[in-house]
This record gives C-alpha cells, structure tokens and sequence, in this order.
C-alpha cells in the first residue's frame, strides 16, 4: 500500500484523514545509525539531532512515499518546513497548522485545518474523502489504541521489555494498521504467558523528549529500570485517549487531537504535570526518568519545573540531556547506574 | 595609506573610527523616560504593566493605557551592562540548560536575584502576554515566569505562514487571530479591569506609524554612498521603536538623528572618521552581539560599515491607520505572522536579496545564533543562495547575542580580516 510519509514533533498529525484517503500513515523517526551528513548541508549540528535525522531520511526515502505532510509542533516542525520544501524532492508536501492552545477558538480552528487537509488531498490524489471513510479509519485507529492500552496495563505486571513496548509503537505509526494490530497482538499474547516483571527491575515512569531507536530503551532496561508508564507520544500519549466514534467525525478528531495530554510543544505545561501526578497516582511509582535530547527546546524549558514540582511531592527522579546514538551513551549509563544505586 | 583609493594594505588602519552623529547622545532621554514612566506604572495601583516580546503589537497595550515591560530588551541591557553572563549562569544553576536561549536565562537570572533595573532587571507585571510567532521560546519562557511569578498569561498561538502558503489560507490564520484578540480583551479586562479604548489604540497607531515612517527615512538614507549611519549606532537607537512606538520622547529623538543623517548624506560624507573611504558595505543579519557592542565600531578598522540589518529594520513595518476596528485587527493579525524576523525561507531569500541590491552592499555576514535556532534556520540555505545569485560573499559567524562565553575576540578578528580579504578578491573579480 502506498505510503504519506509526516513529520511530526508530538501527536499532532492527524492519520486517520491519510487513511481515509487511502494510504498507510507513516510517521518519519530518521534512522540513529545513520550519518546526518545529507541534513547537515543545510541545518547546523546545534539543531536537535532527531529532527536533522527526520531530514536524512526524507532526504534519501521520499521516493518510496507519495507526500509529505508536516505538523506543526515544535521550531523544528515550523522552520524546517522551508528548507524540506527546498531540498526534498517530493510531489507532495503540505503543511498542517494544529494549534498550540486547546480552548473553543484552538477546536474551531483545528477543525478549519482538518478541512484544509481533506481537500488538498482530495484535488492531490483525485480521491473524495467523505465522513463514512473518516469514521472508518477513526475505529482503525481506535483499534490500535485499545490493543496498546492492553500492553500499557500489562507491562505494569508482565515482562515486557523496554524495547518490546517502543517497537510496537514504532509498527503502529509506521505499518499499516492492520498489521500493527496482528504485532500488538502478538506481543499482548507473549506477555500474557509470560513470567512477571523480572523482580530486581525498578520501575520507572519516562518522560521528556520522544524516544525513537529502541537502543536507548536497551539501556534503560540494562541500568535496572522498567518503564511501566510514560507521557510520551511514541508511548501514552498516542493512545491514553480514545477518538471519539459518535458524531461527526471530523469534529471528533478536532476534540481528539486537542485532547490527547499535552507535550512541552503545547500550551498548558500545569496539564502536563497533572497528566504527570495521576499517573504516578494510578500505578503507585514514586520514581521517574526524565530526558531530552540535546538541543530539544521544548523539553529542556519544561523540565526544571515540571521535575521541580514532582520532587516536591517526594517523587525520586533523574534528569538526563541525552545523545541522539545507538551506541552507549556512557553520560546517560553512568548517571542511570547511579540513580539506581541511590535508590 | 590612503584609505580613499586603495585597497587595504593592512587590514586594519586602527586610526579610522565611527562619527557617532551630533544627536546620538540623544537617546538617553527616551530611555530615561521608558525607565521611569515603566516605574511609575509599576507603583501606582491604578496603573497596570504588561511584560511582552518582540512580534507583539505594543499597540494594542497602548489601547488599554497599559505599559509594556520588555524582558527581552532589560536582557540586552544586562549584557551592555557586563551582567549578562553571570544572571545566565545562575539560571544554568537553577536546572536551565547551557543550550537555551539566553535572553531568557538572563531575564530568569535578573529575576531570581532581584537585580535592579539599571542593570537590566525588570519589576513584576500584572499581566504576561506573548505569541509564538518569532520562536517557541518567548512562550515557553514567558509561561514558566507567569507560573513563578503568579502573574496571568495569554500566548497568542500564531498560525505559520510557510513558504507557498496562499492568501485563501492566510485568511483562515487571519480570522483565528482576531478570536484571539477577543479573547484577549476579556482576559486584559478580567486581570486588570481596563477596556480597550479604540480612539486610543488608533492614535497609538498613527503615533506608531510616524516613528516607523521616520525610520524607514533614515534606512532610504542609509543607501547613500557613503550611507550616513551605521549598525554602530542602529543597534542602540532601534531602542524607542521596540519599546515606546508612537511616544512623542522617542518621535522627537529620530527627527533630530534624521536632521543629522540629512545633513551627512546632503554633504556627501559617511560614518567612517577622518572622510576615510567607506570601502566595504556590509549587511549584518541577527541580534547583535549586546556585551560586545564594539564589534560593530571596530569594523570601521578595516573601512567597512555595516549600512543594512535587517533585524533593526524589522520594527517598523507598516501599521494600520486610517482603517476600521475591524480591518484594524485584521491588519494587526496579518502584520503578527508576517515580520521581516519571521519571514519563511523563500520570502527570507527574495528580502535580502533585495537588501543586497538595494544597499549596494559587498559582503553580508549572518548571525549563527546559539541562543536562537529559529532565527539561524534556512542560514545555510540564504547565504549559498546570496553567494550564487547576486556573486556578493556571505559569512556565517557562530556566536551569541547575550552570553559572553560564546564569543573569542581572537576567532572574531581572524574571521572577519579574511572575510575582509574575501570581499577585496571578490571586488577585483
Ligand atoms: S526532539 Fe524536541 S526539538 Fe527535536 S523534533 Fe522532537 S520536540 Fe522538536
Ligand atoms: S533570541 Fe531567538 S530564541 Fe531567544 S527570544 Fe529572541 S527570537 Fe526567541
């Protein structure tokens, strides 16, 4: 099936209007083991490295998708955009302006850029999305989140690792979605066979930046820690919410979209540390792992605050700025072997 | 040597200075004024401050006789004061990251310590307001000192114009921004119990366009060869425009620094002391570098002059007079999302290479700015696409506008004679 490809910065981009359309979402994570080298021609080394990966790879795969379309999220999503649209040689790329607030006049104007949406890709693809086609991929869409609320509520008790949870992710924003559900339920069925968490295992809620190779995942988990909740938008915050099936659909996905728990990019860090608190809450975790990668603005602005806040309230966490590498980050092993010795 | 005719023998002829102009000392009665009406507004119950940034309307302030505190502009006046580099290493003391923009390390410095405001601190507000036009970091900074101040904030979430983006789109982004304004005016009212009074927010508008008006004059002058006034003192005299548009103290300070530019570009005579030959034009693009400000006099060591920035230029756009209420916040809106400081990269490229030509200008150097990844996007793209279209030679310089630790005085030097070299060759073909 054939693929449009998004840069997306959190949980902005709207899929289900791709599907509807009918291609296969495929969310741009750049590759960690490759060279930057094509990026670096046009965006400097103090740019955050995921965002100068997501440019290699459209740099050197935008052959294999029909477009590209890029939301708006943090400085990277808005400033980039010129210089992919200057440098990558794609028939398609549009520009899709979530907004950053989420009161009445945030959904109105969601809902404004969702129908900008449909129709471009109405005239670009000759195709003629309607709302039955929407409200299809929206219960697509709803089935994945389902299924990675199962895995959510069983990686708090069962052995999955690290790596196992962010690359199901990982299928479900990239694979078509029927074959992201056959890996979740894949996974959902190993883990429910499965022994439990192993019993020297700390577990862990992460937060901060998105995590993109499962390689960092690898180091948590061999510094002892198991993540068993997270907000992150390859992790909770893409599927916590569910998309609402009633009503008009495209309203519905205005509601979702400005629903889902807020990322540093978005107005309303007070709602990111309550998202943060209820789920500490929830699952009984007193410990948190807190990253961002260097050069991550967002992030690095929230953090002093937000981690200020959760260790006020006696929550034991670490704060790491981290590489963009596969390899060990012996910075981010050291710092996690010593908080976990402290604890 | 003789610096009218030839080129550069020695790099640097240190006898050549600037003329600062007969009124720049001018200036200080516009800032005096700022310092002290901005106190009066923060001590009298009645009166209400706002802190705001750049790519805010200070306008629509004006409108509800509020006045407008610049945390951005107290951080410039940290760094010329020598304080810049320790209030950003205190807030890297508080948790802040080395790799954050360092107007707002200053500012949560300058806050945190209670500095005083001669020295670049700035007093509480009533109300914080701000967009996300110019970068992310005005509304990421300005929400974490509303939460620790315990001051009301409204961000105003401006809609990208992209590159290719087209008028039916701008419209839509348009009519959003003028919800917001709504919004706005419950919110100011809410937190401050004053109305938008429009007779006032037009005035300002008028006042605000006759400065803008006198400083687009005194940049029509600037392409004058010899051009008459350099970013040696650009840098400082943009002062009133950002943070008093419209006030008659500061209307009256850039008529009196035209008369003088007037008067030079009538007698032929340029920036450079002693009639030494201006020999290279020079555009300069980004902030300047505040705890450094004799960067931009020291050019004149090598007969060049920095006769264009678009940065300083960028606060005078054209403003809404003569229009209704409505077709003035639309107006408003558009000029929100559409600064010369946010220009996507297309547009970006067209703007300066007009400047180039305009400003018969031989050489342009581009801030690489640390402290500012959105400005420094598409730089890479700007200078080969100024170096392959007009042939005129473009230097990337990596610095900082307000921290210290991020400039070498021996890098800078070597930087700029070779650049100065790579001018001269260019020139000679
Ligand atoms: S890691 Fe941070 S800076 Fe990079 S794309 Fe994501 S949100 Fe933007
Ligand atoms: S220097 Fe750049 S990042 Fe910092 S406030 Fe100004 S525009 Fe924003």
């Amino acid at each position: 099936m054939k693929k449009i490809a998004y840069f997306d910065s959190s949980h902005d981009m709207p899929e289900e209007i791709i599907m509807a359309a009918g291609f296969v979402p495929y969310k741009i994570f750049g590759d960690v083991h490759k060279s930057n080298a094509p990026a670096d021609q046009y965006l400097q080394a103090f740019f955050c490295p995921a965002a100068r990966s997501f440019l290699t790879e459209a740099l050197t795969r935008s052959a294999e998708w029909e477009g590209i379309i890029v939301a708006q999220g943090c400085n990277a999503t808005n400033r980039h955009y010129d210089v992919w649209k200057r440098h990558v040689s794609t028939p398609f790329l549009h520009w899709f302006n979530g907004p950053i607030k989420d009161d009445a006049m945030a959904l109105r104007f969601m809902k404004t850029e969702l129908w900008r949406l449909i129709d471009t890709l109405n005239r670009q693809f000759r195709v003629s999305i309607t709302d039955d086609m929407i409200a299809a991929a929206i219960r697509e869409s709803n089935e994945v989140k389902k299924r990675l609320q199962r895995v959510s509520a069983l990686r708090s008790e069962k052995d999955i690792t690290n790596r196992e949870y962010l690359t199901v992710l990982i299928k479900s924003m990239t694979l078509p979605k029927k074959d992201a559900v056959a890996a979740i339920d894949e996974l959902i069925h190993k883990a429910e066979k499965g022994g439990p968490i192993p019993k020297n295992n700390i577990k862990v809620l992460l937060t901060g930046s998105d995590v993109t190779y499962p390689e960092l995942m690898d180091q948590i988990d061999e510094a002892g820690f198991r993540v068993v909740r997270d907000d992150l938008s390859v992790g909770e915050r893409y599927y916590t919410t569910l998309i609402p099936e009633d009503g008009n659909p495209v309203d519905a996905l205005a509601r979702y979209y400005l629903s889902v728990p807020r990322p540093a990019t978005k107005v309303g860090m007070r709602k990111r540390i309550e998202y943060l608190e209820g789920a500490l809450a929830d699952s009984g975790l007193d410990t948190v792992i807190s990253q961002n990668i260097k050069f991550c603005e967002p992030f690095a602005y929230d953090s002093v605050m937000v981690n200020g806040e959760l260790k006020e309230r006696g929550i034991r966490l670490l704060h790491i700025e981290r590489e963009f590498t596969p390899g060990p980050d012996n910075q981010l092993m050291n710092r996690l072997a010593a908080f976990s010795e402290m604890l | 040597m003789n610096q009218q005719t030839t080129a550069p023998a020695s790099l640097e002829a240190p006898q050549i200075r600037i003329d600062t102009l007969p009124h720049a000392k001018s200036l200080k009665w516009p800032m005096v004024w700022y310092l002290l009406v901005g106190q009066l507004y923060s001590m009298l119950p009645w009166k209400k401050t706002a802190w705001t940034c750049a790519g805010f309307p200070v306008e629509l302030l004006w409108g509800f006789d509020i006045f407008p505190l610049h945390p951005e502009n107290m951080a410039t006046v940290a760094a010329a004061q020598k304080q810049s580099q320790r209030l950003i290493e205190h807030a890297e003391g508080m948790g802040y990251s080395r790799d954050l923009c360092s107007y707002c390390k200053t500012n949560l410095g300058a806050v945190d310590t209670n500095i005083k405001t001669t020295l670049g601190g700035i007093a509480k507000p009533d109300i914080i307001t701000c967009t996300n036009t110019i970068c992310d970091t005005h509304w990421k900074w300005f929400q974490i000192q509303a939460e620790k101040l315990k001051v009301p904030i409204f961000i105003f979430d401006c809609p990208k114009i992209v590159s290719g983006t087209d008028e039916r789109t701008i419209e839509g982004y348009i009519n959003y921004m003028v919800e917001q304004f709504y919004d706005f005016f419950e919110f100011v009212k809410k937190h401050t119990g004053k109305e938008l009074n429009i007779d006032r927010l037009n005035r300002a508008c008028e006042e605000s366009e006759r400065m803008s008006v006198l400083w687009r004059e005194i940049y029509e002058y600037r392409k004058c060869v010899p051009s008459p006034y350099s970013s040696a003192e650009t840098s400082a005299s943009f002062f009133p425009l950002v943070v008093l548009p419209g006030k008659k103290v500061g209307i009256k300070f850039f008529e009196k620094i035209k008369g003088d530019i007037r008067k030079r570009a009538e007698s032929g005579r340029g920036t450079l002391s002693g009639g030494a030959k201006e020999r290279y034009r020079l555009l300069f693009e980004g902030i300047p570098f505040w705890y450094k400000m004799r960067f931009m006099y020291d050019l004149a060591k090598y007969s060049a002059v920095v006769t264009y920035e678009p940065y300083t230029f960028s606060f005078a756009p054209p403003k809404p007079v003569g229009k209704d209420y409505t077709e003035t916040l639309r107006e408003v809106a558009r000029i929100m999302m559409d600064l010369p400081y946010s220009y996507n990269l297309e547009k970006r490229i067209q703007y300066f290479e007009q400047a180039v030509k305009d400003f018969k200008i031989d050489g342009v150097i581009l801030h690489e700015n640390l402290s500012c990844r959105p400005s420094s996007t598409g730089m890479i793209d700007l200078k080969n696409a100024i170096q392959e279209d007009l042939g005129v030679p473009v230097l990337i310089l990596q610095c900082d506008m307000n921290d210290p630790r991020a400039y070498s005085e021996a890098q800078m030097k070597t930087r700029i004679e070779s650049f100065i070299e790579v001018m001269e060759k260019n020139r000679k073909g």
